[in-house]
């Protein structure tokens, strides 16, 4: 089932959580909602379930307007970060509520509802845990029966509200395969909200990334990863290195540090780059268009890239870090404490109004 | 936890003990003895006394519409401040107080000044035939009063720290508001409902101060256990007082092993029903 919001507003008090939010998912789709907190993404997510109202805006599922239709009657299957498994019923009533509240016309015998529960037990592979209270259950596995309540029901639309947030790494990792996997099984449309840029590009089909109660850009994983498509984007997918200095006549200028840029595009007075771990090297020299003075602070050795922690010397900038191939940090040998060059690669520039600029290419 | 290992804790251990047994054991004995020192004669004779029985008769009453009224009221509030945020929430918070801050005697006054003969109120209501203060109904109204906070007191931390998210997933689930909370919210509080039930009875069973206030003390009318127990005691009829506080005594007692036996027993039939599942 395909859902559609237009125009969504929402606020709380003087706080205006969403403004203005149009979003089309299609039919069997999964779906991203990225940001960080306060960005208004389970706001908008709860609004899909019918358990907050928006101010203003349509929510639609197949083309069929829901904004009023009360949360019991939308078929929304919902789970949440804290679980919110029925603490004192037992995983088989937890699993088999859904069934239990239908009217009595629709509602499948008892046997043919301890078969559902069995079955959806099995799917997430917690049938021998069917007696057990949720107290007496691990995190994943209480997720995992969350799950599959919400799936009793058959719901036309999953929901899930930073469904692996209090769950430590390893399970998360795998919960969120598994996720995947069993999106791949049901082709139910689903929507999942998570401030965890890896989670979302590792899980999504498509990623609405939010910020400040709008959305900032929707599309693929790669997409919004390598075109992003605002200085927000940019900056909040993956780690970058802010390079701010006075820019004339080509050439950047910020204490002992400056660059001699290609082309003359850029205005002149303040100007910032943005600048990605993995799009710049390291030498014992400048290079010709480059001189960037650095000291190493820091070295992660662990794993296939090697990241460096640096401090500029004779210049001002924040701490930069930047992460090397493991041959090419063989070929430096880089030591605690030594003074280098940062030979940056791309440079995404900032326009003064805070916009995304041109992005120039240096010769490294 | 583990059992004290040091003479000083041991000490304090035995402290406590005797503190328990010298404030609450032992007057609670002497009363009893009391009211069996002139043997079981006296007691049922002083049991069968009109009087006392009509002040029986009024606690009951009393306590039978106290507690129902407050559990609606205390549920209704605990949700209302629990579940909704809304301008002047912590104000109504704050007011839920009121009957603790406030001495008793204070509210009996309070209700006098509303609803006694000479106020507007009071006044129309008697020419309608209703009298209110220096009857049962206003004996009634100030025991709600005193003791309305005790069942929200109890429920709203806790609802607070459950949190509304088990009933919104019920709500998800497809189940009507009423099914939320027979299935959902009430089986999540029914501890602490029954506690406030306890507390709420007892206190009702034994306030003094408001009752003796609006009651006007006519005695065979509007005397209450508690203010009969003064009667008694005043006309320096020992056993009479003494049976009667020990009637009070008994109900306490009573409604402590009815909690103790309903906790035992709602423990068992957990066990008993995750047993069922198992074997099934």
């Amino acid at each position: 089932m395909s859902i559609s919001l237009q125009q969504i507003s929402k606020s709380f008090g003087n706080f205006s959580a969403l403004e203005d939010i149009s979003l089309d998912i299609p039919g069997g789709s999964l779906v991203g909602l990225l940001g960080p907190s306060g960005s208004g993404k389970t706001t908008l997510l709860r609004i899909i379930a019918g358990l907050e109202r928006a101010d203003r805006g349509r929510v639609l599922f197949d083309g069929q307007d829901v904004t009023r239709l009360p949360v019991q009657k939308r078929r929304v299957g919902f789970v949440f970060q804290q679980y919110a498994l029925f603490r004192h019923m037992t995983v088989f009533d937890n699993v088999g509520f859904g069934l239990r509240m239908l009217p009595r016309a629709e509602r499948p015998s008892r046997e043919a509802r301890r078969a559902r529960i069995m079955e959806l037990l099995a799917m997430v592979q917690l049938d021998h845990l069917a007696s057990r209270y949720p107290s007496q259950l691990s995190g994943g596995q209480r997720q995992r029966v969350a799950l599959a309540r919400a799936l009793a029901v058959k719901p036309s639309v999953l929901l899930l509200d930073e469904p692996f947030g209090a769950l430590d790494a390893k399970v998360r990792k795998e919960l969120r395969r598994w996720l995947r996997h069993l999106h791949e099984q049901m082709a139910v449309t689903s929507v999942f909200v998570t401030h965890d840029q890896e989670e979302a590009m590792e899980v999504s089909d498509q990623v609405v990334v939010m910020s400040q109660g709008h959305i900032e850009q929707i599309g693929s994983p790669r997409t919004v990863y390598e075109e992003p498509a605002s200085r927000f984007v940019f900056d909040f997918l993956g780690h970058i290195n802010a390079l701010s200095g006075r820019y004339q006549d080509g050439r950047w200028e910020n204490g002992d540090a400056w660059l001699q840029l290609p082309g003359n595009g850029c205005p002149h007075g303040n100007l910032t780059f943005y600048l990605r771990p993995h799009e710049a090297t390291l030498a014992r020299t400048p290079a010709a268009d480059a001189h960037l003075p650095v000291q190493v602070d820091e070295l992660s050795v662990f794993g296939a890239t090697v990241k460096l922690e640096l401090s500029p010397r004779g210049w001002q900038a924040e701490a930069l870090e930047v992460e090397l191939p493991r041959e090419e940090f063989l070929a430096l040998a880089p030591e605690r404490k030594q003074a280098l060059f940062l030979r940056p690669r791309h440079l995404q520039s900032i326009t003064a109004d805070g916009g995304l600029g041109p992005v120039l290419d240096m010769q490294g | 936890m583990h059992t004290p290992r040091s003479w000083r804790q041991w000490l304090l251990v035995l402290l406590a003990a005797a503190l328990v047994f010298a404030m609450l054991v032992l007057p609670l004995a002497l009363i009893f003895s009391k009211a069996f020192s002139a043997g079981w004669d006296m007691i049922l004779s002083n049991l069968a006394d009109r009087d006392m029985r009509q002040a029986i008769r009024l606690t009951l009453i009393a306590a039978l519409i106290t507690v129902p009224v407050n559990l609606l009221f205390g549920i209704m509030l605990a949700w209302c401040v629990t579940r909704y945020d809304f301008r002047g929430r912590k104000l109504l918070v704050t007011l839920i107080d009121i009957p603790f801050a406030m001495s008793p005697v204070v509210a009996g006054l309070c209700y006098l000044v509303v609803y006694g003969l000479e106020s507007a109120i009071g006044g129309w209501l008697y020419d309608h035939g209703i009298q209110l203060m220096f009857a049962w109904p206003g004996i009634v109204m100030v025991t709600i009063f005193v003791t309305c906070p005790y069942v929200a007191r109890v429920l709203i931390p806790l609802m607070e720290s459950q949190g509304s998210d088990e009933e919104e997933a019920a709500l998800l689930l497809g189940a009507s508001g009423l099914q939320t909370f027979l299935y959902v919210t009430l089986p999540n509080i029914k501890w602490a409902l029954l506690y406030g039930v306890v507390i709420t009875n007892a206190r009702a069973v034994g306030e003094f101060g408001a009752v003796s206030v609006v009651s006007g003390a006519i005695r065979g009318q509007t005397l209450t256990l508690p203010l009969h127990v003064e009667l008694l005691h005043q006309d320096y009829n020992t056993v009479g007082a003494f049976t009667a506080a020990a009637l009070l005594a008994s109900m306490a007692l009573l409604t402590l092993v009815l909690k103790t036996l309903m906790e035992w027993r709602q423990q068992r039939q957990r066990r008993e029903h995750q047993q069922q599942i198992e074997t099934a």
